[in-house]
């Protein structure tokens, strides 16, 4: 899996708009060759392949950890709204006009709301919801930040907001720089040794709550830290690309057949198995023709709402049980 | 409110909603004449004069604060809603909708038809000589060289070939090397097209450091400031350009300054 991402990455080095050879690009990355391809490798494309890793990264281990948290594998940020919330974080910053959006106010606002919106869903739906409920709430939190957003577009002095924000919600790594690497990359990395921290805790949480207890893992604590670590991770991620879902969903269910059902041991894999996967579309987003290019957040949509239904299909008869 | 002086009466009272038609009408209406502006006239981004604008009222952009007002000529753009214009035309109001300029000469033929509307054609016409006027000083400048200058706005929209920044370019006699990329109206370019493009200078309508959001960040980009550094960069604000207005001749003045600021920076650098 390693190995998997860092050949994509270096993929994703060799392509953009303008063509280079394998060769050029490697010649640029180590400060070699023409002063042109040597800034688009090393200030366009470098933090381009370092955010998309990154952010897959995270995504993929918080997918993991809400699905180890809450015992379901249909959990993840994007269902619950927590990506959502984060951009209305960001977006009113934006709308308001108050911080430089390469400031730290926007991956701060960006964590506040994706901590609220998840803490919320938890709240709302309380300790052992089942699926329905969580999902019903998780809807109504999504479709809040939606109205809230679009409310902060209206009520915004800049005329250009509805634009941005429209591109801020589709999500994209297009022409991202190292400030941008460097405003997300501290929140990612607090969100992942948070979750990683909380490995041993929820392995016990997968023998079931009381079981946990006897351990000596206090469920509570454990449920606000995992937040959390998911509220940083996905609020730094957001505040630089925008909302990209389902990367959290698709990543742990590609690991669980091979590492098994252990939720500690699904971490580092689905991690890996987010990054490789945001890295192969933002790969493809550059590689697919088209006359304007398509956002990632788009694209991961696209294969990820296909595949929630399908596992919905697969669940359908625990689902079925929970309503009747 | 809408009742307007005695001496006014003769002439027709205009409500504009848009905000390039705002422009026109202040430029040539008695104040009198100005029953509202529309919602962005108070946006000192992007006009001028909008220090005038709070003598007016304002007006939603809708269709319902106009009809209490009963103006005897709404102005609009051809962009505006449908359903308001539709409704206004339905409540007797008189709608002239103003397309968006996009060259020099389609400003001067607005800036005659607000005249007519206004009824004070003297005075558009005297707006149009100080265009040609700006065009005539324009004309007396030679750069060193016919540029490539790129003009990229937020986001890395670029003004394409049809356009009024094309025509004030045209009219320095720089070339827009927008056409280069294949864009003819306008177009988003990703920031490696634009530096594979290399082209002499980029036109830019700002210089502040200030990221409102990522479009404006864009513009920022560290791979962006090292080709085109503040001596590489024209900067135009968007007031003098964003409408077809009287603004344009300005503009092009401000363009002929600042290739000249750009050239003394590059000859300081070079000859000296």
């Amino acid at each position: 899996m390693v190995l998997l991402v860092a050949l994509l990455a270096v993929i994703s080095l060799g392509v953009g708009p303008v063509r280079m050879s394998p060769l050029k690009v490697l010649e640029a990355l180590f400060g070699g060759g023409d002063d042109v391809h040597q800034v688009i490798v090393r200030q366009i494309r470098l933090p381009r392949a370092i955010l998309a890793v990154a952010i897959g990264g995270i995504l993929g281990l918080s997918g993991a950890a809400l699905q180890g948290l809450l015992r379901n594998p249909l959990a993840s940020p994007s269902l619950f709204g927590a990506p959502q919330a984060a951009a209305f974080g960001a977006v009113l910053v934006i709308a308001l006009g108050l911080a430089d959006v390469r400031s730290y106010a926007l991956p701060a606002a960006a964590i506040a709301m994706a901590f609220l919106s998840v803490f919320a869903l938890l709240a709302v739906a309380g300790r052992n919801a089942g699926l329905l409920i969580l999902i019903l709430a998780g809807l109504a939190i999504s479709s809040l930040a939606g109205a809230a957003t679009a409310l902060a577009m209206n009520l915004s002095s800049n005329p250009f907001v509805a634009l941005e924000i429209a591109f801020w919600l589709l999500g994209s790594l297009e022409d991202r720089s190292f400030r941008h690497v460097m405003l997300a990359l501290p929140f990612i990395a607090i969100g992942a040794a948070v979750l990683m921290s909380q490995r041993s805790a929820l392995r016990a949480l997968s023998l079931g709550e009381e079981t946990a207890q006897s351990l000596g893992v206090n469920v509570g604590s454990l449920r606000l830290i995992v937040i959390l670590g998911v509220a940083f991770g996905v609020g730094g991620a957001v505040a630089v690309t925008g909302s990209i879902g389902f990367i959290g969903l698709i990543a742990p269910h590609l690991m669980r057949p091979l590492v098994g059902y252990d939720p500690a041991r699904l971490l580092v894999p689905s991690a890996l198995a987010g990054a490789a996967l945001l890295t192969a579309a933002d790969i493809a987003v550059r590689v697919i023709p088209s006359t304007s290019d398509i956002k990632v957040g788009v694209l991961t949509s696209l294969i990820g709402v296909p595949f929630f239904l399908y596992l919905i299909m697969r669940e359908r008869r625990a689902l079925g049980g929970g309503v009747g | 409110m809408a009742v307007a002086p005695a001496h006014a009466a003769a002439l027709p009272r205009v409500a504009s909603i848009n905000a390039c038609t705002d422009q026109l009408l202040v430029a040539l209406a008695d104040p009198a004449q100005i029953l509202g502006l529309g919602p962005y006239a108070r946006d000192n981004a992007r006009w001028g004069g909008s220090a005038d604008a709070h003598r007016y009222p304002r007006l939603s952009g809708e269709a319902e604060d106009v009809l209490v007002l009963r103006p005897d000529i709404v102005v609009a753009s051809s962009f505006t809603k449908r359903a308001t214009r539709d409704l206004l035309k339905a409540h007797g109001e008189t709608l002239v909708a103003f397309d968006i300029a996009q060259s020099l000469d389609e400003s001067k033929a607005q800036i005659r038809k607000m005249g007519e509307i206004t009824r004070h054609p003297d005075r558009a016409e005297a707006e149009v000589a100080r265009i040609d006027a700006a065009i005539a000083r324009t004309r007396q400048f030679v750069a060193r060289k016919r540029y490539r200058v790129l003009p990229v706005s937020r986001r890395g929209w670029v003004s394409g070939g049809r356009s009024l920044m094309s025509s004030l370019l045209a009219e320095v006699g720089l070339s827009n090397a927008a056409g280069e990329l294949g864009l003819q109206f306008g177009g988003f370019a990703s920031l490696e097209a634009i530096l594979k493009l290399r082209p002499d200078f980029i036109v830019v309508s700002s210089d502040s450091d200030f990221a409102e959001d990522e479009g404006r960040a864009f513009l920022m980009h560290p791979a962006l400031d090292h080709f085109y550094p503040p001596s590489k960069r024209l900067v135009v604000p968007e007031r003098l350009t964003v409408c077809g207005g009287p603004a344009v001749a300005d503009a092009l003045d401000r363009i002929v300054s600042e290739i000249r600021r750009a050239e003394r920076e590059a000859g300081g650098k070079e000859d000296d």
